[in-house]
């Protein structure tokens, strides 16, 4: 144990050193009230401690660090969305869409840092805010993908809502990192526990509902046995989705405590309803509409989604779904899974926290004895 | 992610133990065992409140026998004021904050 004090003492002064110099008092006086703290795992916790500080004070090179991941992840998804070939009616409106999200994702931290602080300090407000920044720009890239082909001919499905549906998804994407943002800012109402708990449980929802039907329509099974385990999947899954906001606004009431008002845990409950079914909406759109950008390209794919959901004839670009009618081409149909997507994108976080608030206010959490 | 008073709770705890005794100047390693908060969480607050104006830090005056100076803080005026207001705000505990464990769970400060 004493070789390993020795270099976390070691590592805390060589990170120190690359803290400001007002930050470097600091982790100086950590450093020497360590041999106050008894020797063995205690101290070696309270080094550690010291070394976390160094990494979170270090806040310069890190904010630089997030500057730079944007700035990358902007850069290639309108490098992206840039190239297209002439005259492909898609190519203008995803360079509008890309470059209006961009700005939007990156004014509004400014924005909210001045209404509500600047983030919060915690592993989970940051997991979630780069996360979320991820998911949403892996959604646009996707989705500018999809609608490559569906504009193109001979689909030529943009019609003259592609501009509406492009303001439309581009308000629910702003409406999404609003909300990531005020949830995880400082002086946001939500404590850090029911963010995590929210965003955990509809991640979790999100890749359930994305296994049980991974191009948005339900899969098909030969066998009877696969067939009706399939279906009771589909049962369990749509019954978990639902349970999902509840049990995280649940949690997230009781965790708030009991002897706070009544008002304080629904709110708590809403809010992580609101995460959960945002979070679900995020990860089922990223991925499924990932997954239906591939399709043209990839013949494996291609073949799976013959056998499990439907029939693809590469020759006319035609795909019909086993659902529904033959006049449901391919990519029509993927952009009516997009449009589909929005939707769930809209409905989701507001049903997540309807849900939530009910359980908050239904959480009863009787006083533990000890406690005052 | 905040308190109502808009403090979060181990910063009330911090708040509570400095205003217990407001005028004394006290070192991270007491407070940290008396808030049962951990070095990593601790230091960031301290840092915070400083930077508002709430907390005021010196190094001790003396080279003691046998061990480093000591870092030391106590609530400036501004501070007793705000940490008065906002632990008579923190509802979970009637003017008492809720307090971190070693397990990092929340509960509730019985003093």
């Amino acid at each position: 144990m004493d070789w390993l004090t020795r270099v976390m003492v070691a590592l805390l002064r060589r990170s120190a050193g690359l803290l400001p110099a007002d930050r470097r008092v600091w982790a100086d006086a950590l450093l020497a009230e360590a041999d106050e703290v008894p020797a063995g795992r205690r101290r070696l916790a309270w080094l550690a401690g010291g070394v976390r500080l160094t990494v979170r004070e270090a806040s310069p090179a890190r904010r630089l660090g997030y500057a730079a991941a944007f700035a990358a992840a902007a850069a290639g998804t309108l490098w992206s969305a840039w190239s297209g070939p002439a005259g492909d009616p898609a190519v203008v409106p995803n360079r509008v869409e890309v470059i209006s999200l961009a700005v939007i994702l990156a004014g509004l931290p400014w924005a909210f840092r001045r209404a509500r602080g600047p983030a919060d300090g915690g592993r989970a407000a940051r997991l979630v805010r780069t996360g979320g920044y991820a998911a949403l720009f892996a959604l646009v890239l996707v989705r500018t993908a999809v609608e490559r082909v569906a504009y193109a001919p001979p689909n030529n499905v943009a019609g003259s809502g592609a501009w509406t549906r492009g303001a439309l998804f581009l308000a629910v994407m702003a409406g999404y990192a609003a909300g990531m943002l005020a949830l995880t800012a400082r002086r946001s109402r939500a404590v850090p526990a029911t963010v995590a708990v929210g965003t955990a449980t509809g991640a979790a929802v999100g890749v359930l509902a994305f296994a049980l039907g991974p191009l948005g329509f339900p899969l098909r099974f030969t066998g009877s046995w696969p067939a009706g385990l399939y279906d009771a999947a589909m049962v369990t899954g749509v019954l978990l989705a639902l349970c999902a906001p509840v049990v995280a606004g649940l949690v997230a009431a009781r965790r708030a405590g009991h002897t706070q008002p009544g008002g304080f845990r629904a709110g708590q409950g809403a809010m992580a309803g609101l995460c959960t079914g945002a979070t679900a909406a995020l990860v089922v759109a990223v991925l499924s509409t990932a997954a239906i950008a591939l399709l043209p390209y990839d013949t494996g794919l291609q073949h799976w989604a013959a056998t499990h959901v439907g029939h693809w004839a590469p020759a006319v670009g035609q795909w019909t779904a086993n659902l529904g009618p033959p006049r449901i081409g391919y990519v029509a149909g993927n952009s009516a899974f997009a449009a589909g997507y929005l939707v769930v994108l809209m409905v989701s976080p507001l049903l997540g926290c309807g849900f939530g608030v009910l359980a908050g206010l239904a959480a009863d959490d009787p006083p533990r004895a000890g406690t005052s | 992610m905040a308190h109502r008073s808009g403090f979060s709770a181990q910063t009330l705890a911090v708040l509570a133990d400095l205003c217990a005794t407001p005028s004394r100047w006290r070192h991270g390693y007491g407070i940290a065992r008396d808030t049962g908060l951990k070095s990593g969480t601790l230091y960031p607050i301290l840092i915070r409140l400083a930077d508002r104006g709430l907390v005021e830090a010196r190094w001790e005056d003396e080279q003691p026998a046998g061990r480093p100076r000591r870092h030391l803080y106590r609530l400036t005026p501004d501070g007793v004021a705000a940490a008065a207001a906002a632990l008579a705000q923190a509802p979970a505990t009637g003017g008492t904050p809720a307090r971190t464990t070693s397990r990092g769970r929340r509960q509730v400060v019985a003093r």
